[in-house]
């Protein structure tokens, strides 16, 4: 691998196929639609974009050439602006080996490698065959374990060492059960993020619904007024989006397998796209338990690592390490893989006189929406009833708020609508911070939270109304901590 | 309101240090001319009522007055409470930020947390001899603003030296 090569001619056709998938369902959307204004014209463009995608894909192709030499991965790339990006490999933080979909027809795998830090280098060789990835990987990885020898301060030495130690009792391996991810599946009413897509798609609706169509709905139902029919699509895309999600999560999650490794953990998950990730175990900053409102009753939850460097974008900044696991196996887990040993902790509550905030906070919405509704509707005022719900779920939030806090971690619990447990290492806690606002200075409250680093921004955990004296401590505790 | 914990209350700490009591003047200054959007809308209203006769005089009359009693309230209150809000305290294990006029908000950032410190000096600052310290971790930035220049570039050296000092990874 010391001369420069190409990818897997493949990688010149991925490229189409990557832009295709993204835009198949607007361009579904479009077909099935919006045939009106179309015509040849639409087709053209299709056709132009297809062509073009294709061309920039097989130039692409030609100028991305890479080779490892020396202590670095070299690769050369771009179409208009040439681009040399060498990684060294004492950068190298993480080299996962991802099998796409196309990847897969034809026996090749993709290779990602990221590099740690605020500017997030990442090198992609999207198709080579597997076993020129494995010995890329390999090559990468070689001379990592003989540097200590060569390092320059002892106390990186010392690391190492504890790190084999480790490494030598294990290589551990969970996986998840066909009849877990069933479960994960049927639960997880991923409702919200498909229900607004399908929401944006019923705009397209907009000139279905006319006058004459729903007389002629009205004319073939009988006993059909225009509130069932509401009601009636209300449900069925709550039936649809849950069926997708249903999907979603089996795609997604089949064949889920976590690896115990020397310094990290491989996670590799989906039954198309097998995708592998690494997580390293010197980068993670927090772990993050949310219980959702149809996994709590059964004690069940998805346990989510932040880690800090990798990923910009928003959505893959926690990783999933597991889709469906029971509360009570948490803190095994979290021995036997992450090696975080529980602690004797100390339990910091709401103290009674916040339980009443908890209470009323829900129900300030209904306060601005019930009059708003009231507007358009004689029988907003209905809604009212609502308090006793609302009410109850302040309560919930107020039973579940707690923060634990013990030598080297802190448990932050907290409710929005699923439960969420957070885990921060304390020595990776970026920021603590208290608030007050008049009221709760009046009865001496203030809200704690914690931030912890993840992808290239932060994720805060925040709980609501504690004792003013108590939240000042937890404020004050990373910095008592800090070595 | 008699339950027996509140006897045990502590009043809260607060941090030592506050920022430079030109910090009032240069507000002052910059809340006098960016503060002057609020005479936008008695602006558009009376724009308005020219254009548009059936609109009564009464909505420019009303607006303009209250507008500037808005711009006062900017100019000669607002920057003085947040001064006085406005506390902060470096020691070698972290920096301590207090702040806020209706919301206090308190903030602590462990010095081996803090990726770099810069310090910042926009033209109404200048003029008054301050400088504002920017701190960044690897999730946020925080700022303690309006010090005057000496403190503030003194702050940026010890910050440094003691982000140097106990440097760990991320």
């Amino acid at each position: 691998m010391s001369e420069f090569r190409r990818q897997h001619p493949i990688a010149a056709v991925t490229q189409l196929f990557v832009v295709i998938r993204q835009n198949i369902v607007p361009f579904i959307i479009f077909v099935v639609l919006g045939s009106r204004n179309s015509g040849e014209y639409f087709w053209l463009i299709v056709l132009l974009g297809i062509i073009v995608t294709f061309v920039l894909g097989v130039v692409g192709w030609f100028r991305f050439t890479f080779r490892v030499r020396e202590d670095e991965l070299q690769i050369n790339k771009g179409i208009f602006v040439r681009k040399k990006l060498y990684l060294s490999k004492d950068r190298i933080q993480v080299i996962d080996i991802t099998e796409g979909l196309i990847q897969r027809m034809f026996g090749l795998v993709k290779v990602e490698i990221k590099t740690a830090g605020g500017g997030t280098e990442k090198a992609t060789i999207s198709a080579i065959t597997r076993s020129d990835a494995v010995q890329l990987r390999t090559l990468l990885r070689e001379k990592e374990v003989q540097r200590p020898a060569e390092s320059e301060s002892l106390t990186e030495i010392s690391g190492e060492l504890e790190n084999t130690v480790v490494s030598n009792e294990s290589n551990k391996i969970w996986v998840l059960s066909n009849r877990d991810l069933f479960y994960a599946a049927l639960t997880s009413g991923n409702f919200g993020v498909i229900a607004s897509i399908l929401g944006a798609l019923s705009g397209q609706l907009d000139q279905f619904i006319t006058e004459e169509n729903m007389d002629y709905i009205f004319g073939l139902l009988p006993g059909f007024s225009q509130l069932t029919v509401i009601l009636w699509s209300i449900l069925f895309i709550l039936l649809i989006s849950y069926l997708l999600s249903f999907i979603g999560v089996i795609l997604r999650y089949g064949d889920f397998k976590i690896e115990k490794k020397e310094k990290e953990l491989q996670i590799t998950s989906g039954l198309l796209e097998r995708k592998q990730l690494t997580v390293p175990f010197d980068r993670v900053q927090a772990f993050r338990f949310v219980e959702g409102v149809l996994r709590q009753p059964f004690g069940y939850g998805m346990l989510y690592v932040e880690s800090a460097g990798f990923e910009q974008k928003e959505n893959d900044r926690s990783i999933v390490v597991l889709p469906f696991v029971k509360r009570a196996k948490l803190s095994s887990f979290l021995e036997e893989f992450m090696d975080e040993a529980p602690d004797e902790s100390t339990c910091i509550v709401p103290p009674k006189r916040s339980l009443f905030r908890y209470i009323r906070q829900p129900n300030y919405l209904l306060l601005i929406v019930i009059p708003v509704l009231w507007i358009f509707f004689d029988w907003a005022w209905m809604l009212s009833a609502l308090v006793i719900p609302f009410s109850l779920f302040g309560w919930l939030e107020y039973k579940d708020a707690k923060i634990e806090v013990a030598e080297n971690t802190v448990l932050m619990q907290f409710r929005n609508l699923a439960r969420t447990t957070a885990i921060v290492k304390i020595n990776r806690a970026q920021v603590s911070e208290i608030s007050m606002n008049p009221f709760q200075r009046r009865k001496h409250l203030a809200t704690v939270s914690i931030t912890a680093a993840s992808g290239a921004g932060g994720k805060s955990f925040t709980v609501d109304d504690l004792d003013a004296n108590d939240a000042e401590r937890l404020l004050k505790w990373p910095i008592a901590r800090a070595s | 309101m008699n339950e027996p914990e509140l006897t045990v209350q502590k009043s809260l700490t607060e941090p030592a240090s506050r920022i430079n009591q030109n910090a009032i003047k240069a507000w002052r200054l910059s809340a006098l001319l960016f503060g002057s959007f609020v005479y936008v809308i008695p602006g558009l209203l009376y724009l308005i009522f020219t254009l548009d006769g059936d609109m009564s005089m009464l909505y420019p009359i009303i607006s303009a007055p209250s507008a500037v009693i808005i711009h006062c309230f900017f100019i000669f209150v607002l920057p003085k409470i947040r001064w006085k809000r406005w506390k902060y305290e470096v020691d070698d294990k972290g920096i301590d930020m207090q702040r806020g006029i209706i919301i206090t908000k308190r903030t602590m950032v462990p010095i081996n947390r803090i990726q770099h410190v810069d310090t910042r000096q926009g033209p109404i600052y200048r003029k008054y001899g301050l400088s504002s310290i920017s701190l960044s971790t690897a999730a946020t930035t925080h700022e303690i603003p309006a010090l005057d220049e000496n403190t503030a570039s003194e702050l940026r050296e010890i910050i440094s030296d003691l982000v140097r000092k106990v440097k760990e990874d991320v």
